[in-house]
């Protein structure tokens, strides 16, 4: 049976950080790296700008096939992990070959949540995690004249101003009260979903989808307060869930994602996950989350390859803190942090509807627990450490309420000089 | 992973004038605001500056951290490069960026960063007080540390020692075609000479006499050139052998310009044989010839300054180095290695030694640098041409306090024995400003007959202060 | 090699020991002469100096600033390949010492004249062996010469000894401070070719050498209290002793060689005079020799059957042909001029006396010490040795020794 010291399931962020991870500290034992995808590494994020066609796919590769061979790695792809035999060490791939390896890191990512909606399943629509899903959503632009987005998340949000661009009108459903729920607030998501709104997009928030029929041309949604939404492409935004399904039957545990400790490692020896398919401390609160951004699966990886490698310099995972930086109609929002503010903690909040600009810091017990702007800049790179590091401001509150971003960099520098 | 050349920032020299950015916006953005620049220079409440750029990072998260594949390290030129084309505006480099290095750019709608102007730094040029510096030392790490090194791997020494870290340095330096005499002390001590028939070094290695390294390479040499043979003659000597007993020998040398390298390994005494007092040895310091007692508290007498006796025989080159300070002592040993092809050129390596100066080992590179910032050492050199100039400023120097408190073997100076130490470097300070002062007044060295033949010095100047 | 043309090749001049030295050295074409001044050597290096200044000589010239840094610079220069000289005297002998020592255990065929001179104290600077007579024991070879003819020779037979591959060994042509030094005679050069013939390129660091061409350590740390360290310094020594044996056959057979290319014939190891029947002799070392020659030509004439014998090579000590010269007299008496503070004699007549030891019969025998500090041994002093030695007819304890000088 083929061996490898190495294994890494997944070709994206995750797993290309844990493998630059371990080829920092050990260049020369054996890796392979299996991904579902027949083409060379690349982003989920990536994939509305090649909808939109502002992206040419094969120009944005995160890695060439000469990356893999000077890092003395072998990169297969078009293959699925299915199977594995834990005790072991056994990996099964979907065309039925077998690899034996002594570490394995799951780094499968996430896929669409496809919602219990009646009549869905008898129905065309699309998803966008994959490059096929993208260049088979970009195939029907021409022809799409109505589109219906399904979710108002970040996937559908990118979604909805690519297909606008492309020509289509678009209308927005969405569940909750607001778009980008979990990001940002009601006030923030209100000057984000205007600037769609002045595009044209609409957006119907709070709407619950009873069930969907086959139309002339395409679909329509019945929504809970009886009216209806038709279009003639139909995407499904609802959210993500963890690859997982290869995990059944074996002792490894898992909650809605695959469960890890700081190091990354699942409740099974010489096994880690790391990225979307990884749930992990919350910064936050005790339960672990999450977190499917981009960011987070660049940390999770370096630390579960830091740890396959045995590297001495890792330091354990400091908890997931929801982040994000939007761009939309040439606007900029960024997130950075938890929004819901803990009992007694300080929430300095203003914000300009002419401008659209919006600033909101929350303060706990002095420390940075949440920053959220829209057109107003800060560097949430700053801000992340800011929070993760639990940095003392009360000395310098006023002066960071006020600038915090001359604050923030002033105190990372003077840290990290 | 190769070394890359850097914009330094150096706080104490700024004063805040804000001309870098200026420069910055109009070179990268054809603007006059500083907003518009990819450096931000900024004030704290006490007065003091930071500097917001990027910082080139080694492994830089800011890469890993854009899906759009917009982000790349140039291998060559170690500069973060970033592609307008493959850009999609995510801001995620800037997540992934913990110093505000890669930044939104509101007026042209999408992140800028520090490209160090192709090797010109805009900002360097601008800054007056020198707080900005452009950094080429990286050629010099990169070539050093593709050369072969000539010692053999597992030489005994001490744990955390500087002379195995100097003659390393230095040998790979100076390569394959040498000579190398080691008398006694550690560096053969540690075995660079060989051990019963075997062989420390992968160069002709030879351990003379403790008095007699500089004749007898001496000796060597004029024969290697009487053949038309390029050969450096190279001696790794410690500071008793060539101050004291070898000190005729060596001034012999010098005098008559053999044409020797000979770099003296300071360690401030006899640390092979046990820490014994040399003339190198400073006043106050514990050496088991000079111990602490009731009736005496280490040496009673100033150390010997034979870098400056050797400036006296007026050597082709003359020079002081710090193994805290690599890049200077890179190019003095470029020079010094230049200067040997035509006369004497002599290097006197300032060495702490963790086993004999009592401190821990891991404290080595910081020792070094405190001597050389409290100014218990100085960093010059030497060229009867151009004369002798500081390589390193004497002025602001830190607290003595904070290098004796590092080192055991000051552990007992009284106040007085401090005070001692401490007019003696004022009087160091201001003998080698005085042989510097008189250089300065003289003529410009590169109008004075004589500079070409000093050759050396026409590489880039160390950083004058 | 261009030829030194210049010299006075192949001629007859007259010349003192000192000038006859430094002609004998640029007739050895060396590369590289070290030199520091001295009394009475001083004139013996300002000659190689003036033949380098001149081109006559095209040798590297060190004006070093000691004797310490004289030898220091001709082992560098040895280790890199070149044929080397340089000369010396009594403190400055000392002085050098410490790489004297060196010397031998490196095998460098290096060539030092020592234009002997006693040792202070007294301060003194005049002639005396006590300057050679103290390193004895370090390991070099040494010769003593008894004409300036025989200085120039023996100068550059020591290339050819110290060079010989079996040998390997520096080698010190000692001739006596004031006597020879300054005492000029007529001499003849032998041409150049003769002793480019008799000496060859030359062969100095197969063995041993500091050259990146074949990189080595030379002589890295040996010993140590166990291990391969103690057999391996062993193998050294030993070696370093047969190479000094073995120079007694290399000396015979250089000298052979030498009296074939020029006619002039000198006794190797030991020179016997007027020995054939006889009955009593003296034993002599270096210039005192003429005179003393001079002496047992009068006595032969009285009709007493005295002969001498003049020891040449003293390092290594060719006590097989001294034994062998002196076993059968009656009695004989060696002059030294040096003593042996241990054994309150000459040492020359110790190393005779040790010669003997084991042999059949035991001739009487007796120290003479004289000519020291520069004072001159006379026929007169021989013929006194020769009526003391003479008259000694039982075999006796030991005697006092017989210091010539001595106001009594
Ligand atoms: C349209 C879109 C927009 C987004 N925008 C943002 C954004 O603006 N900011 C942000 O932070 N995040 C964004 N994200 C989320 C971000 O892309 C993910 O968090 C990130 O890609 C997670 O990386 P990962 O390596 O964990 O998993 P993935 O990127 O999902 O990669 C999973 C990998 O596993 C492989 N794989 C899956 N199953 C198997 C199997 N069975 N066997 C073998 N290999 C398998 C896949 O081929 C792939 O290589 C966006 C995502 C999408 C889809």
């Amino acid at each position: 049976m083929e061996q490898t010291h190495y294994l890494i399931a997944g070709a994206s962020h995750a797993a290309l950080a844990a493998m630059h991870a371990i080829r920092l500290v050990d260049a020369d034992g054996s890796l392979t790296v299996i991904g579902r995808d027949r083409e060379l590494p690349y982003s989920p994020t990536l994939l509305p700008y090649v909808v939109s066609g502002r992206t040419d796919p094969q120009r944005a590769f995160l890695r060439d096939h000469e990356y893999f061979t000077r890092a003395r790695a072998a990169y297969r792809c078009g293959h699925a992990l299915v199977r594995i035999d834990p005790a072991n060490r056994v990996a099964e791939l979907d065309d039925g070959s077998r690899l034996r390896f002594d570490k394995l890191l799951l780094a499968t990512g996430a896929r669409p949540v496809i919602p219990p909606i009646p009549g869905l399943d008898a129905v065309p629509y699309h998803v966008l995690r994959t490059l096929e899903d993208a260049l088979r959503l970009r195939a029907q632009l021409p022809q799409t004249r109505r589109a219906i987005v399904l979710g108002a998340g970040l996937v559908g949000m990118h979604a909805a101003e690519n297909l606008s661009k492309g020509g289509a009108r678009v209308t927005i459903v969405e569940q909750q009260q607001q778009v980008l729920p979990g990001y940002f607030d009601a006030q923030a998501a209100r000057i984000i979903a205007r600037a769609f709104e002045r595009a044209d997009v609409t957006i119907r928030t709070g709407a619950r989808a009873l069930a969907i029929e086959a139309a002339a041309g395409g679909v329509t949604l019945r929504l809970a307060d009886g009216s209806a939404v038709s279009g003639d492409l139909l995407l499904i935004s609802a959210g993500v869930t963890p690859v997982i399904d290869f995990l059944a039957d074996t002792p490894i545990q898992c909650d809605r994602g695959v469960v890890v400790d700081a190091t990354m490692q699942t409740s099974v020896e010489r096994i880690w996950a790391a990225g979307d398919v990884a749930q992990a401390a919350s910064f936050y609160g005790a339960h672990p989350v999450l977190n499917g951004i981009l960011p987070n699966a660049v940390e999770q990886g370096r630390i579960a390859g830091m740890a396959m490698a045995g590297d001495r310099a890792l330091e354990g995972f400091r908890g997931a803190v929801p982040l994000n930086t939007y761009s939309y109609y040439g606007q900029h929002a960024v997130s950075v942090g938890s929004g819901a503010a803990p009992p007694g903690a300080e929430v300095v909040e203003s914000s300009d509807a002419e401008s659209a600009r919006y600033l909101k810091i929350i303060l706990d017990e002095g420390r940075l627990h949440g920053i959220f702007a829209i057109n107003t800049p800060i560097d949430p790179g700053v801000m992340w450490q800011m929070v993760r590091r639990r940095l003392d401001l009360s000395a310098v509150r006023d002066r960071f309420l006020a600038q915090p971003r001359t604050m923030g960099r002033l105190l990372m520098s003077s840290l990290l000089r | 992973m190769p070394a890359y050349n850097t914009i330094a920032f150096h706080a104490d020299r700024c004063d805040g004038c804000g001309k870098c950015m200026i420069a910055c916006a109009q070179a990268k953005s054809a603007s006059d605001s500083p907003r518009r620049a990819r450096l931000e220079v900024l004030a704290d409440d006490a007065g003091r500056f930071e500097l917001t750029m990027c910082r080139q990072c080694a492994d830089p998260e800011c890469v890993q951290s854009c899906p759009a594949a917009a982000l790349a390290k140039n291998a060559a030129t170690g500069v973060i490069e970033w592609d307008h084309d493959k850009c999609i505006d995510c801001l995620l480099c800037t997540v992934g960026c913990s110093f505000a290095g890669i930044a939104l750019d509101e007026a042209a709608g999408h992140v800028v960063k520090c490209d160090q102007c192709g090797g010109d730094p805009a900002c360097v040029r601008a800054c007056k007080p020198g707080a900005l510096e452009y950094l080429t030392m990286a050629r010099i790490y990169d070539e050093a540390g593709s050369l072969e090194d000539l010692f053999v791997q597992g030489l005994s020494a001490c744990q955390g020692c500087n002379t195995e870290l100097i003659m390393r340095h230095t040998l790979r330096r100076v390569g394959p075609d040498t000579v190398v005499a080691a008398p006694p002390g550690c560096v053969p001590g540690m075995g660079a000479v060989g051990y019963n028939g075997l062989t420390g070094t992968k160069v002709p290695v030879f351990h003379p006499l403790l008095t007699n390294t500089a004749p007898m390479l001496a000796g060597l040499k004029r024969v290697y050139k009487r053949k038309g043979r390029q050969v450096t003659a190279l001696a790794l000597a410690g500071d008793g052998g060539a101050a004291d007993v070898g000190f005729q020998s060596l001034s012999g040398a010098a005098e008559r310009g053999e044409e020797i390298l000979f770099l003296v390994i300071d360690n401030e005494g006899y640390m092979n044989t046990g820490m014994q007092r040399s003339s190198c040895t400073p006043y106050g310091a514990w050496t088991t010839t000079t111990p602490v007692g009731r009736e005496s508290h280490g040496k009673s007498q100033d150390a010997k300054n034979l870098p400056l006796l050797m400036v006296g025989h007026r050597c082709a080159y003359v020079a002081t180095a710090s193994t805290a300070f690599m890049a200077d002592f890179y190019l003095k040993l470029d020079r010094a290695l230049q200067a040997s092809k035509t006369g004497f050129a002599y290097l006197h390596v300032y060495s702490p030694c963790t086993t004999g100066w009592r401190f821990p080992s891991k404290k080595n590179i910081e020792v070094a640098r405190k001597a050389v910032e409290s100014n218990f050492v100085l960093l010059w050199e030497y060229t009867p041409a151009a004369g002798l100039r500081l390589t390193r400023s004497v002025d602001d120097p830190v607290p003595l306090s904070e290098y004796l408190v590092a080192l055991g073997k000051y552990r007992h100076l009284t106040p007085e024995q401090v005070a001692h130490l401490e007019q003696h470097i004022a009087e160091n300070v201001a003998a080698i400003k005085r042989h510097a002062l008189a250089e300065a007044a003289a003529p410009p060295a590169s109008t004075r007959p004589g500079i070409s033949s000093a050759g050396a010095l026409q590489g880039p100047p160390a950083s004058q202060a | 090699m261009a030829a030194v043309a210049p010299l006075p090749s192949g001629r007859v001049l007259a010349c003192d020991g000192n000038e006859a030295a430094a002609l004998a050295v640029a007739l050895a074409r060396v590369d590289m002469v070290a030199v520091y001044p001295i009394t009475p050597q001083s004139s013996l290096v300002e000659y190689l100096a003036k033949f380098i200044a001149d081109g006559r000589l095209q040798a590297e010239l060190v004006d070093a600033e000691g004797e310490h840094s004289v030898l220091s610079v001709l082992q560098g220069a040895a280790l890199a390949g070149a044929r080397t000289f340089t000369a010396t005297s009594g403190p400055g002998l000392a002085f050098m010492f410490e790489p004297y020592l060196r010397t031998p255990g490196m095998r460098l065929p290096i060539v030092m004249s020592i234009v002997t001179r006693d040792t202070l104290t007294p301060q003194c600077v005049w002639g005396g062996h006590q300057d050679a007579m103290s390193v004895r024991e370090a390991g070099w070879v040494q010769m003593y010469c008894e004409t300036v003819q025989e200085v120039l020779d023996t100068t550059i037979i020591a290339y050819r000894v110290a060079e010989q591959r079996d040998v390997m060994l520096p080698v010190n042509v000692c001739h006596d401070g004031n006597y020879l030094s300054y005492g000029t005679a007529r001499i003849e050069l032998p041409e150049q070719d003769a002793v480019d013939t008799f000496l060859g390129a030359p062969d100095v660091n197969w063995h041993a050498a500091l050259d990146p061409d074949r990189p080595m350590a030379v002589d890295p740390l040996t010993g140590g209290p166990a291990g391969a360290g103690p057999a391996t310094f062993v193998r050294y020594r030993r070696g370093q002793c047969a190479g000094m044996h073995r120079a007694l056959d290399a000396i015979r057979d250089a000298h052979r060689e030498w009296a074939r290319l020029t006619g002039r014939n000198h006794a190797p190891l030991i020179e016997r005079y007027r020995m054939e029947d006889a009955e009593c002799a003296i034993v002599t070392l270096g210039s005192m020799t003429g005179a003393a020659k001079d002496a047992v030509d009068e006595a032969r004439a009285a009709g007493r059957r005295v002969g001498l014998v003049k020891v040449k090579t003293f390092r290594p000590f060719p006590a097989t042909d001294v034994a062998d010269a002196l076993c059968k007299l009656r009695s004989f008496g060696v002059v030294d001029r040096s003593v042996d503070f241990a054994w309150n004699c000459g040492p020359l007549y110790r190393e005779v006396v040790t010669a003997l030891q084991g042999g059949t019969r035991t001739a009487t025998s007796q120290s003479f010490i004289g000519g020291l500090a520069g004072a001159d041994l006379t026929v007169e002093h021989f013929q006194r040795v020769i009526e003391t030695v003479g008259q000694m007819r039982e075999v006796a304890g030991p005697r006092d020794t017989v210091w010539l000088d001595a106001q009594e």
